[in-house]
């Protein structure tokens, strides 16, 4: 029995609108409202940009021919896998940076009272979760609304798309939070804490909520500095695994080649979101490249996984741009080290292009020569790009921006690496369906990619020394 | 393929300074060493002494003054310089997920060392400076002292003719101090030359053939 000495009602809201107040002013309210425009600002370039690209595919291809695809046992598998993918990476996510994530102060200024914490941190989950569950509902409505449009499928099946992408954003804000309440040992934490979503914000223990907002400002304080390095560092577990495995001694080449395959070893993790990411992206690239009424958007679209799937199985190359400027300890040139490393993300990458292309070639009867090249030429591009990627060294300063690097710079230093993948692998592909002899062209621009990424890593090598 | 001059182990530097804007980091000063000798630099903190040897190093250029590493300016864009100089100045970076004596591995192979028994030379380094029972450990699971000898380790596990190191004691105990101390001591005997920043009186006097005063800038 628990000895009660006297009980007090408190108005939790009304403590928390307080406490707003003192520490935040009117910045709670002007928040929102930024909040609301930026969705009514997205919701207008789904309508914009959106829909009539989603409609345009459709209708350049063959309806016909895209509607028996689509409606594949494959495509389903694809699409689940796809999901699965996403959500997945929601949870994993939250683990890390959850979606609820209220300032230091605030934490440990109103979040440490007696006051209800689903109160106190109530309103980071209704901006995320409103977040998840719009841009849901929003590429369902647009995908939708563009497939029916262009006479794929009907407009009931396209309500059916719309209301699969809020609950799709729903799944995934649900398992974001999940992710963060799981943080932490002890009982009420089961499945069911994904239905009620007060119950997990009272479940959130004080040391999450500080963890992830130590993570929050690190990592954005990294990304906005171009410092990846940290950000990663930040994010990752530490590595206990396969420790009496040991690195073993070989050539000045094999062994980088060796010790990235024991990284792999350790960090199982990374192995098989590469390998998941590049099935994902492997599959359909395969089916854009044997099928020709597949629509060349797909090849854009199964570049994306493919190349987040080499940059898993790339941590070794990461590593080596993270070592550049500091004292020499290795004894392997530069170039060798960079080649090495290069070697089992691009193996893996091969075999698994090169056999879903298999797969399909036996599904559809044969596989063109063109087709094996253009493999081979994408492999050589996610390489590329991943030399970019690794050694992309210091953001560029704007001449025009007082602060050096504007956020649009930023933002395309970033992005550099994939949209290189995203065109010159479009192109390429486009270009080859067109006439078999232009794909000299995609071997060409990938022959300058990877030329590019490799000059990238001596500059950087050479830009440190002041 | 590329080729590697073998670099001698003259370190000269000739009234070397370094200012940044208006800040002056070292005031120019002079450091010869010659194989199979130590020269100590000594001074208090922001003097200039880690500035000094990432100049010697050649990761930093001067501003003033002239460095050298057997003849050939030191500039460690240089493969030659790069194949010559052995460093421990600052945190080298590690690999989160090798162990220490994949560590060891990794640089001696990268050297071109016999893969036959190249975790014995490892191990045996390791043994020497205390830490062969932490072979099997990640860097992050090391103590500051272990993590500083495990630094040592792989700064020695690699050739070299001219040996830089800013502060090899820090952190460590007085029995690892010895430790470390005959191991540097053993390698000018084997041929290198070393300069090193100490703040040691005991390390500096069982190992300096000279000492450079480095002077603060104010």
């Amino acid at each position: 029995m628990s000895e009660v000495a006297a009980t007090r009602e408190i108005d939790d809201h009304e403590l928390v609108g307080q406490a707003d107040w003192v520490i935040g002013g009117d910045a709670a309210r002007k928040g929102r409202r930024q909040a609301w425009y930026a969705g009514y600002v997205t919701f207008l370039a789904a309508l914009a940009y959106g829909f009539p690209v989603v409609q345009a595919v459709v209708k350049t291809a063959d309806p016909a021919a895209l509607r028996e695809q689509l409606a594949s046992p494959l495509t389903a598998l694809v699409v689940l896998g796809a999901i699965v993918a996403v959500l997945w990476t929601m949870y994993a996510a939250g683990t890390r940076r959850g979606p609820v994530v209220p300032p230091l102060p605030w934490i440990d200024h109103v979040v440490t009272t007696p006051v209800d914490r689903a109160v106190t941190v109530g309103r980071w989950w209704r901006l995320a979760f409103g977040l998840c569950a719009f841009l849901g509902l929003l590429t369902g409505v647009t995908v939708g609304a563009g497939i029916a449009y262009g006479g794929l499928v009907g407009w009931y099946t396209a309500g059916l798309v719309a209301l699969g992408g809020a609950v799709f954003g729903w799944l995934a804000a649900s398992l974001w939070l999940w992710g963060q309440v799981r943080c932490w040992p002890g009982a009420g934490r089961g499945l069911l804490t994904l239905l009620r979503g007060r119950t997990a914000l009272r479940a959130l223990h004080i040391e999450v909520l500080r963890q992830h907002a130590a993570n929050s400002s690190t990592i954005g304080g990294s990304v906005v500095a171009g410092n990846l390095r940290t950000a990663r560092l930040q994010l990752a577990r530490p590595v206990r695994r396969a420790r009496s495995a040991r690195l073993r001694a070989g050539g000045p080449f094999v062994v980088f080649v060796r010790r990235d395959l024991l990284g792999m070893r350790r960090l199982p993790s990374t192995f098989w979101a590469g390998l998941g990411l590049s099935i994902l992206g492997a599959v359909v690239l395969a089916w854009a490249l044997t099928h020709p009424a597949v629509p060349a958007v797909a090849v854009t679209i199964g570049l994306v996984p493919a190349y987040f799937g080499y940059g898993g199985w790339a941590e070794g190359l990461r590593m080596q741009a993270d070592n550049i400027g500091t004292p020499n300890l290795l004894g392997t040139s530069l170039r060798a080290e960079t080649l090495a490393h290069l070697v089992l993300p691009s193996l893996f990458t091969l075999l698994v292009l090169g056999g879903a292309l298999a797969v399909a070639g036996i599904a559809v009867g044969s596989v063109s020569v063109q087709a094996v090249v253009l493999v081979l030429v994408l492999v050589a591009l996610l390489a590329g790009a991943h030399l970019l990627a690794a050694f992309r060294g210091s953001p560029p300063k704007s001449t025009f921006s007082p602060s050096g690097t504007g956020p649009a710079l930023l933002i395309a230093w970033y992005l550099l690496p994939v949209i290189a993948v995203l065109a010159v692998g479009t192109l390429a592909t486009v270009l080859t369906h067109s006439s078999s002899g232009s794909l000299v062209w995609g071997v060409l621009l990938t022959a300058a990619i990877v030329s590019w990424g490799l000059s990238k890593s001596e500059r950087l090598a050479q830009e440190h020394r002041v | 393929m590329s080729t590697i001059t073998q670099l001698g182990g003259k370190v000269r530097a000739k009234a070397v300074g370094k200012t940044v804007d208006t800040t002056t980091l070292l005031l120019p000063t002079t450091v010869n060493a010659d194989p199979r000798k130590c020269v100590v630099l000594r001074g208090p903190n922001g003097s200039g002494k880690t500035t000094l040897l990432r100049i010697i190093g050649g990761l930093l250029g001067p501003t003033t003054g002239t460095a050298t590493i057997g003849g050939v300016e030191a500039d460690e864009r240089n493969p030659d310089v790069r194949a010559a100089v052995a460093a421990l100045i600052g945190t080298p970076t590690t690999y989160r997920d090798l162990t220490l004596i994949d560590h060891l591995v990794l640089v001696d192979s990268s050297w071109g060392g016999d893969p036959n028994t190249a975790d014995d030379r490892g191990l045996a380094l390791m043994a020497r400076l205390g830490i062969d029972h932490l072979d099997d450990r990640f860097p992050h699971e090391l103590s500051s002292g272990q993590e500083q000898l495990f630094r040592l380790a792989l700064t020695f596990a690699r050739p070299s003719t001219v040996l830089l190191l800013d502060e090899p004691e820090q952190r460590l105990d007085t029995t690892k101090r010895e430790v470390v101390t005959e191991l540097i001591r053993d390698r000018a005997k084997d041929g290198a030359t070393v300069v090193m920043a100490c703040h040691d009186p005991g390390m500096t006097e069982a190992l300096a053939h000279r000492v450079v005063d480095v002077k603060p800038a104010r």
